[in-house]
């Protein structure tokens, strides 16, 4: 088998986030400067970056009647895990939480209230606005990959708990699965 | 004189493997160095986060880089580190190598591989060269690869089979997919012969390896029962049995030290705590992957090897290989489908295990008798993760919330994609080679590979006019959304070339034993001495060339 998509498409998506995320710490600093115009924010108080992130995670990924959402597929935990994996890259993991500083500035800026208490339509309002930057689509996809390997990878990662997410989009899994003894940070690597 | 072992194997892969099992069953002791970790089957499950999306099998890049060197829009070459950009070009580092996580498509190469300068002369812009041995002096070795790491199939004579010494394989065919079926009467009816594809993969079992258990989850992930034929379970499982071969493991070989005969004294390598070991061997055997075996060639300068070993004539590196080629699909939609037919098309587990090979030679209608390749039909990776990804966009636009939920919907509930690669030719060429990189280290301060990048534009053309017969095939069986990509990026799990084999020590790295001209206890099996890599995945041909090399091993150390 050549290595092609989809592994290929993941890897090119890996790819572009590496170039994108470069052109991030170069051109920005790391400042909110790429991704709001100047003069927009004001100063922030300190808010648990968690905060943000459960409240955008639930919004990306609403519950339904018959679909499952963020809470039921333990997005949150998962992203938490996540973030403290060594397996994944740091400067990744790092742009996770930076990113929700942005937007709890940006929920500052133009509502003066914390992103989480904001309204559905408001909340849609300024993700699609931060959308519409390179870094910010890049901060918000980075979150939707996540919310996709909570609902698709095996349950023993913490996310799609009793295969809920291969259920609701019909999806047979292999066999065996990895389990508690086998999740990749036990292996004798 | 005494040394440590008879033969020290580095890398354990499909270059390495055959070689620790045929001297240690000869009663040779053996050492086979790994980089990697050991897994087993127990650590191995369909984890599409071990496989595929974290470096598990594959080192971290911020550890261990490559520079890639490719040309810009202004046609400039740029070289960048990967862990900036680029393609990861690691696969499958651990004991086993890259062999744990093949599909196990197994083709033999034909006879006009080895011969295409001869069969169809010169390629402007490319080094083609015949091989120094033919297909004749190789085949009893496809045979042993079938009875040894096993691999199962039903001969279905065609135009373009190779010849065979034995009537069937070994084993017979794995079960097939309701689909394979249907290939062959959309081929019958486009006036093509759908081959069946023969498999590295047990479907009986072994005394030490089960046989396929039709998980659907194959290519890419390392194998629970020991049915795929990796060199982990088929060979070095068997050698480590024979009590006379030893694997050690996270051992990172950096340079092999030769004295002023030009022969190799001793091995150095870090181990799993980063200390510097050293041993010695009467033979070395260098398996690391093209790449890497170039690298470390390079690396190991020495009294008579100024530009590293075995390159007084400047040949390590060049011409480096990969598979031309690419993928394409076509969707079937579910929907007007009756109900036994939507669910035949939902089965996992079983095989397609079908290709064409009707072009491997053909009449190009601007290179005239060319050679070609294979096409191979496979139902798409069932990575869902991955899959899924494909539905957070719509173009350009991101998507989320219940349109992106509606999108997952539709990617997955609506139809099945089947997939195929081409595989043809990547012609040799002066820009597709391995360096040192002067400025990039790895983990261990030695430098890293640079590898430049280029495929030659025949490459391109032949495998569009192939994507287009795939694309055919595709119409013919109904599939729907008919798509394909032929591109010059390479694919990292096949490499080849590197350190070509020939006659002519001033223009090949090793004899036709495989054995290096200029060090004659230095040899090298993984597909680095491949001239020209043939159309088809390497493994097989690793494998039976190994084993051919192992019986020239045995005679040396007499």
């Amino acid at each position: 088998m050549r290595q092609r998509p989809p592994e290929n498409a993941l890897e090119s998506e890996k790819q572009a986030l590496r170039e994108r995320r470069r052109f991030l710490l170069q051109a920005a600093g790391g400042s909110l400067a790429l991704l709001f115009p100047p003069g927009r924010t004001t100063a922030t108080p300190a808010v648990d970056p968690w905060v943000t992130l459960d409240a955008a995670l639930r919004h990306l990924f609403p519950h339904e009647a018959n679909s499952p959402g963020a809470d039921d597929i333990n997005a949150l935990a998962y992203l938490r895990r996540v973030v403290a994996d060594p397996f994944v890259d740091a400067d990744e993991r790092a742009f996770i939480t930076r990113g929700a500083g942005w937007l709890e500035e940006l929920a500052q800026a133009a509502h003066q209230q914390l992103f989480a208490k904001l309204d559905a339509a408001r909340r849609e309002r300024l993700l699609r606005h931060v959308a519409a930057r390179p870094v910010g689509e890049n901060w918000l996809s980075t979150l939707i990959v996540y919310l996709l390997e909570a609902l698709l990878t095996a349950p023993a990662y913490g996310g799609n708990p009793n295969g809920i997410g291969w259920s609701w989009l019909r999806h047979i899994p292999g066999f065996p699965l990895p389990d508690s003894d086998t999740v990749y940070w036990k292996l004798p690597l | 004189m005494s040394r440590d072992f008879d033969v020290c194997v580095i890398g354990s892969g499909a270059g390495g493997g055959p070689i620790a099992y045929e001297l240690a069953r000869a009663g040779r002791s053996v050492v086979v160095l790994e980089k990697g970790p050991w897994l087993r089957e127990r650590h191995f499950t369909k984890d599409e986060l071990a496989c595929c999306r974290r470096p598990v099998y594959t080192p971290p890049l911020r550890d261990e880089k490559h520079v890639i060197e490719q040309r810009d829009e202004q046609g400039r070459w740029r070289a960048q580190s990967n862990d900036q950009g680029g393609p990861n070009l690691w696969n499958g580092n651990c004991v086993g190598g890259s062999s744990n996580f093949m599909s196990g498509f197994f083709h033999r190469m034909k006879p006009i591989d080895f011969k295409l300068l001869s069969t169809f002369g010169p390629i402007d812009g490319a080094n083609v060269a015949d091989w120094p041995i033919d297909y004749a002096e190789l085949e009893p070795w496809y045979r042993h690869v079938e009875e040894v790491v096993g691999v199962s199939g039903q001969v279905r004579p065609h135009a373009h089979e190779a010849p065979r010494s034995n009537a069937d394989y070994p084993y017979p065919p794995t079960r097939e997919h309701p689909i394979s079926a249907r290939i062959d009467e959309a081929a019958r009816a486009l006036g093509l012969r759908a081959v069946k594809v023969p498999r590295a993969i047990l479907t009986r079992p072994h005394p030490t390896r089960r046989s396929c258990e039709y998980s659907g989850y194959c290519g890419s992930f390392g194998c629970s029962s020991g049915a795929k034929g990796s060199s982990r379970a088929a060979l070095l499982d068997q050698a480590v049995a024979t009590g006379r071969c030893k694997i050690i493991d996270h051992a990172k070989v950096h340079r092999l030290v030769s004295d002023a005969r030009g022969r190799i004294r001793h091995v150095a390598w870090f181990d799993r705590n980063g200390a510097e070991q050293r041993l010695d061997a009467h033979i070395y055997v260098v398996a690391c992957q093209a790449i890497e075996t170039c690298r470390l060639l390079l690396a190991s300068t020495g009294p008579r090897f100024p530009h590293g070993l075995a390159n007084n004539h400047g040949q390590v590196g060049r011409n480096l290989l990969f598979s031309a080629g690419g993928v394409g699909s076509g969707d079937f939609d579910f929907r007007g489908r009756d109900p036994d037919e939507i669910k035949a098309l939902r089965v996992t587990g079983p095989f397609v295990n079908r290709a064409l090979h009707d072009w491997y030679r053909f009449r190009h209608p601007e290179f005239g008798d060319s050679k070609g390749g294979i096409i191979e039909f496979l139902w798409e990776h069932p990575n869902p993760t991955a899959h899924a990804q494909n539905a957070m966009w719509r173009g350009d636009r991101l998507l989320w919330g219940r349109e992106l939920k509606r999108n997952l919907e539709a990617w997955f509930r609506t139809d099945r994609t089947l997939d195929f690669e081409v595989f043809n030719d990547w012609l040799p060429t002066d820009d597709c080679r391995v360096e040192l990189s002067k400025q990039v280290r790895d983990r261990w301060g030695t430098p890293v590979a640079k590898v430049r990048l280029n495929a030659h534009p025949r490459d391109l053309a032949v495998g569009r006019w192939l994507a287009e017969k795939g694309e055919r095939l595709l119409r013919q069986l109904g599939a729907v959304r008919i798509r394909s990509s032929v591109s010059p990026n390479p694919p990292p799990n096949l490499q080849a070339g590197g350190c070509r084999f020939g006659n002519d020590p001033g223009r090949s790295v090793l004899d036709p034993d495989c054995r290096a001209h200029e060090v004659d206890n230095l040899f090298v099996t993984d597909g680095s001495f491949m001239p020209t890599g043939g159309s088809v995945p390497y493994t097989w041909t690793i494998y039976a060339n190994s084993f051919r090399v192992a019986e020239k091993i045995k005679s040396q150390l007499g």
